[in-house]
């Protein structure tokens, strides 16, 4: 067997492990290449900021297991962008498992803010926890909160709650964000709350999931995405915060760089074989 | 050592479990899988079971009697256990769908038709105006199968083909660059400086462990390439 024909019949276990150490190097070894700044990633974060001080938004956190790694470190900044602006935020997963990883990220982001930011669970923040339904609970969400949710993610009674006392409805937010994750449930922001109560949004998906959502940013149904981890990088970069997001959309770069050839390399393979009647 | 250390080493076995597949179907991607879905299934039910009891059990306790409904509605859903009365949950989820289907469509003719439609009718004075209408006009052409293949929709067909491979490549690398992103997730967790050397012990482990399977061939050696 030629060295052709083994490199054309090479076991995927093989590239398994290529990638897997292309993956894992620079995570060990962090190395910083050069990066540009998509422009949706930057109309989402100067959506952000200019949100006058005092509004409260709501913010949809829809990461899981899976997906906070990419999303996390996006939302966390973007929690303490948020804060330190004095706008007020109103936290609700449609996911069990989401709702528990909001908690994370408003923990973690807590953690990084400023001193002096005021940040107390129920004055600036409020998690009001799993909505379920999927877009009909999003919906009803929207119209009437109260009838949705008794109480917050922590059990405190929404009557006890001061930053809901004059919030029950979708038009009583400044501003949406959708941190769907791998949810696909985008569109549910779109059509429950952006075209019914015209209240402008962003969102946050898997960079697989960025292709099926920009439709509705061409159409001005969504001011910007910021799409999986190197959103999550660019939100961390603007922010003037880098953290790990960065670091992880540097190991993206090193595994695609691999991927691009391997299937450089399989496809000039493939047609030298093909031309010497050799591949089918 | 702290709930955290201990969480991420857990983290790390199981990541390891879930990854040995990629080498061969095994006990312990097997067991991986299981312990994952059994999680998350009872935490699913926890959860679930919490929104009920606070939104509808205790609001008919306070009096509240109209929540009757949805409660009954929850206890019908659970009759699929038992053959006999499958028929009754019918109900809950043909109401779970019509409710689901009617909020959708109510905006879906303005968010997903018009807005689309709106955002492709552009002043061709730049050229990514040019190749979003040319792209929209001739991708929707190409699923016109009723048209025979010749004259000018011939060109306009293959036009509208060269946009949705364009397009299907466009979502293959992004799909390629999301599943990295999940390993590198797990990644960051499993070689942090206080986990990596469970991380790295483990790996031996498994290692070993399938080896011996593998050479004893009390475990399948997979087949694929």
């Amino acid at each position: 067997m030629s060295l052709m024909d083994k490199m054309l019949a090479l076991d995927q276990r093989i590239i398994f492990a290529l990638m897997f150490i292309a993956l894992a190097f620079p995570i060990l070894s962090p190395v910083i290449l050069p990066m540009n700044i998509q422009q949706y990633s930057r109309d989402s974060f100067e959506f952000a900021d200019s949100i006058p001080s005092g509004s409260v938004v709501l913010i949809e956190g829809g990461l899981g297991a899976a997906t906070y790694p990419q999303g996390g470190p996006g939302l966390e900044v973007q929690i303490v962008h948020l804060l330190s602006k004095d706008i007020k935020l109103v936290f609700f997963s449609i996911g069990t498992e989401t709702a528990a990883w909001t908690v994370t990220a408003i923990d973690n982001a807590l953690a990084k803010l400023p001193s002096g930011v005021a940040a107390e669970n129920g004055v600036n923040w409020v998690h009001m926890g799993y909505v379920p339904g999927g877009e009909s609970g999003v919906a009803a969400f929207a119209n009437d909160i109260r009838s949705v949710k008794t109480e917050d993610h922590f059990g405190t009674p929404i009557g006890q709650i001061p930053l809901m006392s004059d919030i029950n409805k979708a038009s009583d937010f400044a501003a949406l964000f959708w941190w769907g994750g791998s949810e696909g449930s985008i569109p549910f922001g779109i059509r429950q709350i952006v075209t019914p109560f015209g209240v402008p949004m962003t969102g946050m998906c898997t960079t697989n999931e960025v292709p099926n959502y920009t439709p509705y940013i061409n159409s001005g149904q969504m001011i910007g995405i910021i799409g999986g981890v190197r959103g999550s990088a660019e939100y961390e970069y603007l922010m003037g915060m880098p953290g790990l997001a960065l670091g992880q959309a540097m190991a993206t770069n090193f595994g695609g760089l691999l991927w691009a050839l391997l299937v450089v390399l399989g496809n000039v393979l493939y047609f030298v074989a093909r031309r010497e009647g050799g591949a089918k | 050592m702290d709930s955290f250390l201990l969480g991420l080493i857990a983290g790390s076995f199981v990541s390891i479990g879930a990854y040995s597949v990629l080498i061969g179907d095994n006990p312990l991607s097997k067991f991986t899988e299981n312990l994952y879905m059994g999680i998350l299934g009872g935490f699913i039910f926890a959860t679930n079971w919490n929104y009920v009891r606070t939104s509808a059990i205790n609001p008919v306790l306070q009096g509240n009697y109209i929540f009757v409904v949805a409660v009954i509605l929850c206890v019908m859903l659970f009759s699929r256990l038992k053959i006999e009365w499958l028929w009754l949950s019918r109900y809950p989820v043909a109401v779970t769908v019509g409710a689901g289907l009617g909020l959708a469509i109510r905006t879906s003719v303005m968010a997903d038709f018009l807005g689309q439609i709106n955002a492709t009718v552009l002043p061709l004075n730049n050229i990514n105006n040019l190749v979003m209408i040319v792209g929209t006009v001739t991708a929707a052409a190409y699923f016109i199968f009723t048209a025979q293949m010749e004259g000018p929709y011939k060109y306009v067909n293959q036009t509208g083909r060269i946009f949705l491979l364009a397009a299907f490549g466009v979502t293959y690398g992004q799909t390629v660059s999301f599943r990295f992103e999940l390993v590198i997730g797990r990644l960051v967790d499993m070689l942090r400086p206080e986990v990596a050397l469970y991380t790295y012990a483990m790996l031996l482990l498994v290692a070993l462990g399938l080896g011996y399977g593998y050479y004893t061939k009390k475990i399948k050696w997979y087949s694929g390439r």
